[in-house]
């Protein structure tokens, strides 16, 4: 009864946490094929792609994620080498200095990005000037100073999870290689480089997440390079709009991808793995191990290929799909509501003038309410029937106006 | 030391070692110390058109101190309260998310560290994957839920809880949440990686002994994951006071975080040895802070990073 | 195929710091010899091998190869091969690439280099097992790719860091004879560090005891077994027992010697010590278990043991006693097993006799297992 009372609590402990973890992101997921404009989950109105289209029609995201791959591709170069000489410096550095050393290849990570920023900045500025180049000088270029920066800190990173691997290096291998007339070149390329494949491709993959999505340092350092990150904040500083959505969907769903495909051979190495050690000595040099069929035994596997049978559908889907139809339904049924709304109103006018009429017969204006005339347009009636054809909704009328049209209001200022 | 570099050189061949060591200097002094200099030397300069720049005005000064503490000269106010103000509360705010996200994520590391089982993989990887996604899409995603029209106020004022939609924005909550989302990854990973090796037989030895859960977690894991928990804390409490995304997205227009009044004397006012200063004071106290903590709780540096 | 060359070492200190890896070590290696550094662990063995294969600068003295010296040429350059403790074959390629990488080096085509590699598997009798990773390979396979591997280099000296430790205790055996067969095979000069006297014994021409970054003694196996030069020497290689006492009187190579627990002993003193004892010096006698004999009391004359038997054991070829020594260490004594009976001696006093030659006296000294 206790235990079982604890597990549910663990479970639904679990279950609010990856609430909060990922449903913001499932939410963002859906804005981006619901029609407002505004992103929102709630009302559904209508299944539409046209949001990606706008996203893919904005040239300063395209611009910016051109700029984005080009920073990634310098920041991961400069990172990944740096965090390997770094790591492999922190292997054969003189004992009394280690800790010293450590501590400053480690402090980026928990220096503020704003500072990193700043600093890097500052300081190349200095450089320039003592340097006397003029400001259009490659030190002051914001593609320069976004990578310099970026790769302060991000060489940290890639430098702990290359020192991982690293610590299991045997550096006898490096030694046999020497030993066979190997030079510190060979032996290096030959030996430790593929030794630290692995990890070298995941630093490179952090790295580039890392640059791809910073904002705090390159906001002080991205020049005339605006990154995509860069441009997102300043759209969604500025007003927000579902392609922003679409993006962040896109980006979800390649990750996703990624993760699963991952997986998938991480998966797939095991069980390759396993099947070779089952295996006899005379199957493994014949050739003739019978390894598993890609997908069974691996889920991870599985799901990678739902996901992309998904995502061709959906794409095909969007090719042929249109929503003009549903969002001339949702248009429609709008404008029937606030015809029946205007017409109610009138009613009750009518009704209240007939009131009015009966007691004091010749005073009131006709078009009657105090406040109502900047709703004029909208309740007349010719008005209404001009807008159906028109693009623009008057945004939302449901919410916007929802209290103006309170049969109650109205009534208030009627009186 | 020559010896020393002697011996390096052979160690890796003079080639492979000049490069290694004349990257790990770029790095290292390039990168991380000179640029950290010179940022300080800065916070002490006016702030001079480039021409002047090394003129005779360019001479040291504590003025941009001064400003943040006293305001402008001739001000109404005795101090600067606005500045300050915006600081200590950027400093509570951040230790406040820090708290948080220690209370929060504590229980899910020491699930994901101490249970076997496949789903614990996919349990890390729902727990990577929004990290792979944004910083400002994931402050997006916030901004869309917590809006004024937002999926939060619909539900709530659907269901009756609110009359009229409430701002979460204007009143930061927007802004706490976001951050606390924004760091739960680098508070879990440490503490993870400390559980997960502890020995679950000490566990049950404990609970074998009679001990009550919560006590099992005071005297046993808890101070096991010391470390761990030195090392979330301190990147969380770095990272928040830091932040610039999500306080420019998520923060109400009233309330500035401290790294936006940086970032405005940056790009709004040009006045860079102000922003500068503003930087290192941010800086030092950050980092003395984390120091004291770290004393407090005895635990050293080397275990940052882990 | 490449002939063996000498390698000698000339007054090689090795320090790290303030501490002395090796001591001022002189040595002769002939060419084509299969010689070996016996020690314990932590005694400056490997130091010395990574000195010869370039690994480390001798802090002073010389290491020559060939009569060439070695000072400044890097281990790339020299023509040795060295045989790593944990093998260090190359994880990522598979056999027959690491057989071969010495070529690949030197730029060879692939199809050259396989034929090398397939040459080379052949003679370690692992044909057709060149495309496995060195991880699918059994202990005593990988031990011989590692051999492959060095040989495929055509070093001139092959320096093997205790390449047996590794393998279990029928495989270490059957690897020693292989060993040597590879070696008088190839003809190369062999350099071998052990702490297994055992190993040291059946595969090498000449032995180097080490202790402590000194070399003690430098002679062939039987040398070192019968005519020890050190108490140390006396007591690492091989199984011994101890006698401390005095000296009574030395007349040519013969001394008497008053000891602490069993009367007076007479012995040899052994080669290297001739002229160095005096009456009245502390001495040490070291008597092999299998040099004793069973005695009638009363027909000892004066090379004899009597104590009393503690304990007594059967091993199959022999039978062992126990008896009690001085120092608190047991006298072993291994009696071979013929068939004779054998009655238990357990608590009573028993007296052994032994031939005077097989009783070497030295100056007394540090023991290895002190």
């Amino acid at each position: 009864m206790n235990l079982s009372f604890l597990r549910l609590s663990i479970w639904l402990y679990l279950a609010i946490f990856f609430a909060y973890l990922l449903g913001p992101l499932v939410i963002m997921s859906v804005t981006a094929f619901n029609s407002p404009s505004f992103p929102s989950a709630t009302p559904w109105e209508c299944l539409t792609f046209e949001w990606f289209s706008a996203l893919f029609q904005d040239t300063r995201i395209l611009n910016g994620i051109k700029n984005s791959l080009l920073i990634g591709a310098g920041t991961v170069v400069l990172s990944v080498t740096m965090g390997l000489a770094g790591a492999l410096m922190l292997t054969q550095i003189w004992p009394k200095l280690r800790a010293t050393y450590y501590t400053v290849i480690i402090a980026p990570i928990l220096i503020p990005g704003v500072v990193l920023g700043i600093s890097t900045l500052v300081f190349w500025d200095r450089i320039n000037r003592m340097l006397g180049f003029g400001p259009d000088s490659l030190l002051s270029s914001g593609l320069f100073l976004t990578i310099v920066g970026q790769s302060t800190f991000i060489a940290s990173y890639c430098m702990l999870v290359l020192v991982a691997r690293l610590q299991r290096y045997d550096i006898a291998l490096t030694e046999a290689a020497l030993d066979l007339g190997a030079t510190h070149a060979q032996a290096f390329r030959k030996v430790l480089l593929p030794f630290m494949r692995p990890a070298i491709a995941s630093a490179a993959v952090l790295a580039f997440l890392a640059s791809f999505e910073n904002y705090n340092t390159t906001t002080f350092t991205f020049g005339e390079y605006p990154t995509l990150t860069i441009e997102l904040a300043q759209k969604v500083r500025y007003g927000i709009s579902p392609a922003i959505s679409a993006l962040a969907f896109i980006i979800v769903v390649l990750t996703v991808f990624a993760a699963l495909a991952n997986e998938a051979t991480i998966r797939r190495r095991e069980l390759v793995a396993a099947a070779r050690r089952n295996a006899t000595v005379a199957e493994l040099s014949g050739g003739r191990v019978t390894l598993p069929g890609f997908l069974s035994g691996n889920t991870a596997a599985v799901l990678l290929v739902v996901v992309s049978i998904a995502t061709i559908v959906v794409v095909g889907t969007a090719t042929v799909y249109s929503p003009d139809q549903c969002i001339a339904d949702v248009r429609e049924q709008k404008r029937l509501e606030a015809e029946k709304r205007a017409e109610e109103l009138r009613r009750k006018r009518d009704e209240e003038r007939k009131l009015k009429a009966e007691q004091a017969p010749v005073t009131t204006a006709p078009s009657g309410s105090t406040g109502s005339s900047s709703f004029g347009g909208v309740f007349d009636p010719n008005a209404l029937q001009g807008v159906p054809s028109e693009p623009e909704e008057e945004g939302g009328a449901d919410s916007g106006f929802g209290g103006a049209f309170d049969p109650n209001t109205l009534q208030g200022s009627g009186n | 030391m020559p010896r020393i570099l002697k011996d390096f050189l052979s160690r890796n061949g003079t080639g492979p070692g000049l490069v290694m060591l004349g990257l790990v200097l770029f790095w290292t002094v390039g990168l991380i110390i000179l640029p950290q200099l010179s940022m300080l030397d800065f916070s002490f300069r006016p702030n001079l058109p480039p021409p002047e720049m090394g003129g005779p005005k360019d001479v040291y000064t504590l003025e941009n101190y001064k400003y943040l503490i006293y305001g402008p000269e001739g001000g109404s106010q005795a101090y600067n309260t606005v500045d300050l103000m915006v600081f200590f509360r950027t400093l509570v705010a951040a230790a406040c998310v820090t708290v948080f996200n220690l209370i929060i994520c504590y229980p899910i590391a020491y699930y994901l560290g101490q249970t076997k089982g496949n789903h614990i993989r996919v349990f890390a990887l729902m727990l990577i994957i929004p990290y792979w996604i944004n910083e400002i899409l994931r402050a997006f995603a916030l901004r869309i839920i917590f809006g004024e029209t937002g999926v939060l106020n619909t539900i709530f004022t659907g269901i009756g809880l609110f009359d009229t939609p409430f701002d979460f924005i204007r009143n930061d909550y927007a802004l706490y949440a976001g951050l606390g989302y924004a760091y739960i990854l680098l508070m879990i990973f440490p503490i993870y990686n400390v559980i997960e090796s502890l020995d679950h037989n000490q566990i049950e030895a404990a609970r074998d002994l009679g001990a009550p859960w919560w006590r099992i977690h005071w005297r046993v894991v808890i101070p096991y994951a010391k470390p761990g928990i030195s090392s979330g804390c301190t990147m969380v409490f770095m990272l928040s006071a830091g932040a610039l995304a999500a306080p420019q997205i998520l923060g109400g227009p009233s309330s500035l975080w401290f790294t936006q009044l940086i970032y405005q004397q940056f790009n709004d006012s040009s006045d860079w040895p102000q922003g500068a200063a503003y930087a290192v004071v941010l800086l030092v106290t950050c980092v003395l802070l984390v120091l004291a903590v770290m004393r407090l709780f005895k635990v050293n540096m080397g275990d940052i990073g882990k | 195929m490449v002939a063996g060359v000498g390698v000698d070492l000339e007054n090689l200190w090795i320090r790290f710091g303030d501490f002395v890896a090796v001591r001022d070590a002189n040595v002769n290696i002939k060419g084509g010899d299969f010689f070996s550094f016996l020690g314990p662990s932590g005694c400056g063995k490997t130091t010395i091998l990574r000195a010869v294969s370039g690994f480390l600068e001798p802090s002073e003295g010389n290491v020559l190869i060939g009569g060439k010296n070695m000072k400044g040429v890097g281990p790339n350059k020299r023509p040795t091969a060295l045989i790593f403790q944990n093998l260090a074959l190359f994880p990522l390629m598979k056999v027959w690439e690491n057989i071969a990488f010495s070529m690949e080096i030197k730029g060879a085509s692939a199809a050259e280099r396989r034929k090398r590699a397939d040459e080379l598997l052949e003679m370690i009798a692992l044909e057709g097992q060149g495309d496995k990773l060195p991880s699918e390979l059994s202990g005593g396979q990988r031990q011989r790719v590692a051999i492959a591997r060095a040989l495929c280099a055509e070093p001139h000296v092959l320096l093997l860091d205790e390449p047996l430790s590794a393998l279990d205790l029928k495989l270490r055996q059957h690897m020693r004879t292989e060993l040597r067969e590879i070696q008088q095979r190839v003809g190369i000069t062999f350099i071998y560090i052990t702490h297994d006297q055992g190993e040291a014994l059946t595969m090498s021409d000449n032995i180097a005891v080490m202790r402590a970054g000194v070399i003690d003694q430098i002679g062939e196996g039987k040398t070192i077994y019968n005519d020890p030069a050190t108490p140390f020497a006396a007591s690492f290689v091989g199984e011994n027992n101890v006698f401390r006492g005095k000296v009574k009187r030395v007349s040519g190579d013969r001394v008497l010697v008053q000891s602490n627990r069993s009367g007076e002993l007479l012995a040899r003193i052994s080669t290297a010590n001739l002229g160095r004892l005096k009456e009245g010096d502390n001495a040490m006698i070291f008597i092999r278990p299998e040099a004793f004999e069973l005695a009638k009391t009363g027909t000892e004359g004066d090379h004899y043991v009597s104590a009393r038997v503690i304990n007594e054991e059967f091993e199959g070829n022999v039978f062992n006693i126990f008896m009690e020594g001085d120092g608190g260490k047991e006298i072993k004594v291994s009696l071979p097993n013929l068939g004779q009976s054998f009655d238990s001696h357990k608590g009573q006093t028993m007296t052994l006799k032994y031939d005077v030659k097989n009783a070497v006296a030295m100056p007394a000294g540090v023991l290895a297992t002190e």
